[in-house]
């Protein structure tokens, strides 16, 4: 851990293998959705092939058999290893994005408070106040290939934060405290928006964020230190 | 009734199965007490079948029976009820016009309840009497 | 047996439209329940036609932000609570006494109060569109702290808090009463093991029904309790509380939607294929399992929140695989062999299977937390249950309809209208659906009026709504058959099809108490094929000995 140490914002301090959490869910979905493709296809045709094959035959040809259990016996087998198959995928994929992402050090902790309609984003240790959504939508600026701890809140209803790009979006549940650690792998600009019906403006809930190499950020936070936005 | 509660006891253990599985991975109490409450619901059903008839729980086919019923054509008193429901609960919400509505039919219609399954108490007794 | 005499006593039958709201017979209740609830189908597509004109481009400014709020809550509950709920309890409460050779339901009474208590529910919740503040808004699912009175105010939220109570209590008094006759009321010699495979899937609906329907009416009391001022669901417990019980009915719920319709193509497929429905042991070792799992994996609504163990529901979500895919075993070794007749029943039978594949394995999907992450509360989301209920169980459902039909009406529909109502709605569902997939992907949330100008998404949501156009002129050449069809009826005998079940053992449709002459012996889960193949056997035997 000793790359997550005292200048993180030195090029040659990235972290060691970060979460990306886009990365682990392009990693499931190269394996589900192929799998998935197939199984529809397989019966896809074999329905047809049957429906083709034994078409407009007299009723007294239909077979007599209504069953086959060694078929049905290593049928279900091999739907077990499919389970199984899939939830060791799941399940690692899972810990990495939620219990592997939460041990890593932050390198800039973000505190989001969700609340009809507007996002209000905090970053404690410089003191800098943003806010988008209905009111008018100032960027959230970010690092690229650093720990991002979001904590997030809601201070009336439920709302969730969503960032399409990095396949990732939480709940923001008023009376408690959300923590989850994103990267991004990129500079870029990447859009945001509530996901969880709050409300009459839910459609208007967007912000984007602005995410910038490490030392642009670093020159950006210091610039900005202490603005609380345009809003207040 | 042969074997009519077996489905429900078969389902009500891989229920409880579930569920001890719920418990024992989130230890969660709302969780666990809507399915213990799902499972008791099952099994009290299933408990109902049997103190009618222990052949409930006997498995194979239903033997030739002769039961005599009597089962009604039309029947007012359960749309009154469910109108009477319908109008007290509206009232809830609207006014307490409706809940007295409500209130007055769902009088009436126990009523006319008592009266429905009288008659139906009679016509059986009469059909028994004439058919011995 | 089942030889019913009527002795007088009591009124027996009223005149008109009064006799026909009051009558206890079960084939009355189901058809008025079917007929509602199909009424309750063409307004709740209505919604989603008004939904789908306003999504058609990014900013049409069709209907207000507040009316699509009350669009697309109420287009979801009355598609839920109004049509596919109670039409899959409407199918079991006509046909389950069918099929199990019994003349009339257990608790007539309870049934007639039920339907009455539902419809009334039906009413009360539709009656939000009158008032001020419009109808329900906070979602289908109005979780809290949204939907109280702080959050949603006006009465119109209220009615529809109090109407999904009183057709939950409807629904689950309809659902007693099946399962009572399902328990009590088989004829000599059907034992549980050998009832047809649509009244297995009806049983287990009715069981999931009993074990979840009231949690839900608990749930919203409490949220109506919370309206009016107590304070019931506080904090995060209490906002993880609500979606708790709520999705503890809310997961199986979509079974019930499910299973009676998969029921109804497994018939037809059987009938239509001259087989009896292959791996019936299988079968109902999996329907039980299937329906017990469903109780099991309703926080995978809840994976997003932080507030339950993801790992639970994620395995139990996807075992699910091993009972789904013993369904599509049966459906092939049905297929497999047989003499098939491609009917328009058949063709919505076959494209209820193939298409809720497409609903599976995106449930599949969403079942790995990983990946629900990004698709929950997308268009991934709305594009899986679409493809599970109406590329699903809406097909399954005609499919049966085509199917019974003639049994209910004693006429016949029209074969060439039913080819095209099938080839038009698959053209439909299908452009109406697949690019949701696409749309959640790209990052589209569900339940938003208008959306940015992404290069993709005008285009995408245009084929949508022009696919929902197409459904909706499927849904008319439907009516026009059916109305048609009553109209210059081709009678259609007892049994048309050659089926399988006792249904088809009795007139069409049935005289009051079912079956007036003796039943055929019932020795499997398919009497009436077993005796036409002892037939076969016999002559083919020689006719000598």
């Amino acid at each position: 851990m000793a790359a997550l140490g005292r200048r993180p914002w030195s090029h040659a301090s990235v972290p060691a293998a970060l979460v990306e959490t886009h990365a682990t869910y392009q990693h499931v979905f190269d394996i589900y959705v192929p799998i998935g493709l197939g199984v529809i296809t397989l019966f896809a045709l074999a329905t047809l092939l049957a429906v083709v094959l034994y078409r407009r035959r007299p009723p007294e040809q239909a077979a007599r058999f209504s069953s086959n259990d060694r078929l049905e016996g290593g049928y279900a087998l091999l739907l077990v290893c499919t389970i199984a198959f899939l939830l060791y995928i799941t399940f690692s994929a899972e810990h990495r994005v939620d219990t592997v992402s939460a041990r890593e050090q932050p390198q800039l902790v973000v505190n989001v408070t969700a609340a009809k309609w507007e996002w209000h984003f905090e970053y404690p240790s410089y003191g800098i106040d943003r806010y988008s959504g209905a009111v008018g939508s100032e960027q959230l600026v970010l690092p690229a290939n650093r720990a991002i701890r979001f904590r997030l809140t809601s201070a009336d209803v439920i709302h969730a934060l969503w960032i399409p790009a990095l396949s990732y979006k939480h709940d923001a549940i008023p009376g408690s405290v959300q923590s989850f650690t994103l990267s991004f792998a990129r500079p870029g600009t990447y859009s945001g928006e509530c996901a969880e019906f709050c409300g009459l403006m839910h459609s208007n809930m967007l912000f984007t964020a602005r995410v910038l190499a490490p030392s642009r950020f670093l020159a950006w936070a210091q610039a900005e230190r202490g603005s609380t936005g345009a809003r207040r | 009734m042969r074997g009519g509660a077996i489905p429900l006891l078969v389902w009500a253990a891989l229920l409880a199965l579930l569920m001890a599985g719920n418990w024992v991975w989130t230890g969660d109490t709302i969780q666990v007490g809507t399915f213990a409450f799902a499972v008791l619901l099952v099994i009290g059903f299933a408990l109902a079948l049997v103190v009618r008839d222990r052949g409930a729980v006997r498995p194979g086919p239903p033997p030739r029976q002769a039961r005599l019923e009597a089962l009604p054509g039309v029947s007012l008193a359960p749309v009154g009820i469910a109108l009477a429901l319908a109008a007290i609960l509206f009232g809830l919400a609207f006014g307490h016009f409706a809940i007295y509505f409500g209130g007055g039919l769902l009088a009436a219609s126990l009523g006319r309840l008592a009266l429905e399954l009288r008659a139906a108490g009679r016509a059986r007794r009469r059909y028994e009497d004439e058919h011995p | 047996m089942s030889a019913a005499t009527s002795a007088p006593g009591g009124v027996r039958t009223l005149p008109g439209w009064l006799g026909a709201a009051t009558s206890a017979d079960h084939k009355r209740v189901g058809l008025n329940m079917a007929a509602a609830s199909l009424v309750f189908f063409l307004a709740g597509g209505v919604m989603a036609l008004l939904m789908r004109a306003q999504l058609a481009q990014p900013h049409t400014g069709f209907v207000s932000e507040g009316t699509y709020d009350e669009l697309f809550t109420m287009h979801g509950s009355t598609m839920i609570y109004l049509f596919v709920t109670p039409m899959a309890l409407a199918l079991a409460v006509y046909l389950v006494p069918l099929q199990i050779g019994a003349a009339q339901v257990a608790w007539p009474r309870l049934l007639l109060g039920g339907f009455w208590t539902w419809l009334s529910g039906g009413v009360v919740m539709q009656l939000g569109w009158l008032t001020e503040e419009g109808a329900g808004r906070a979602g289908w699912f109005s979780y809290v702290p949204l939907a109280n009175d702080l959050n949603t105010p006006g009465v119109g939220q209220d009615l529809w808090t109090i109407g999904v109570i009183m057709a939950a209590l409807g629904l689950f008094l309809v659902a007693a009463c099946v399962l009572a006759t399902i328990a009590t009321r088989r004829a000599p010699g059907m034992s549980v093991l050998r009832m047809p495979v649509f009244t297995w899937t009806e049983l287990v609906s009715v069981l999931m029904v009993i074990g979840a329907f009231p949690v839900l009416i608990v749930a919203m009391s409490l949220l109506y309790a919370e309206r009016l001022g107590a304070q019931v669901y506080t904090g995060f417990s209490g906002a993880i509380d609500y979606q708790d019980l709520f999705w503890f009915f809310g997961h199986p719920v979509v079974y019930v939607m499910f299973f009676p319709f998969l029921g109804a193509a497994a018939e037809v497929i059987a009938v239509n294929a001259r087989k009896r429905w292959f791996g019936y042991p299988a079968f109902v070792a999996s329907m039980l399992a299937f329906a017990a799992l469903s109780m099991s994996v309703w926080a995978h609504h809840m994976f997003t929140t932080g507030g339950v163990t993801n790992q639970y529901f994620a395995f139990t979500s996807t075992a699910l695989i091993l009972p789904a895919g013993m369904e599509y075993l049966g459906m092939l070794g049905t297929l497999i062999g047989g003499a098939i007749v491609l009917r328009s029943s058949m063709l919505f039978a076959l494209g209820f299977f193939v298409q809720f594949l497409i609903g599976g394995t995106s449930g599949i999907f969403v079942a790995s937390p990983v990946l629900d992450y990004h698709a929950e509360d997308s268009y991934i989301v709305v594009g899986h249950f679409h493809y599970t209920l109406f590329a699903g169980s809406v097909f399954g459902f005609f499919a049966g309809v085509y199917h019974w039909f003639p049994k209910v009406t004693g006429a016949r529909l029209r074969e060439s209208l039913g080819k095209v109502h099938f080839v038009l709605l698959a053209v439909g569902t299908n452009l109406t659906f697949m690019p949701m997939f696409f749309l959640g992907d790209y990052g589209m949330s569900r339940r938003i009026a208008e959306y940015p100008t992404h290069p993709s998404w005008g285009p995408l949501n245009l084929l949508e709504s022009i696919g929902a156009g197409i459904i909706a002129l499927a849904v008319a050449v439907f009516l026009v058959n059916v109305g048609l069809s009553l109209r210059r009826r081709e009678p259609a005998g007892d049994d048309p099809w050659g089926g399988h079940t006792l249904e088809w053992a009795t007139s069409s449709p049935p005289p009051p108490g079912n079956f007036p002459a003796a039943l055929p012996p019932i020795r499997s889960y398919a009497p009436l094929l077993d005796l036409r193949e002892q037939k076969r056997s016999a002559l083919a035997g020689g006719g000598g000995t």
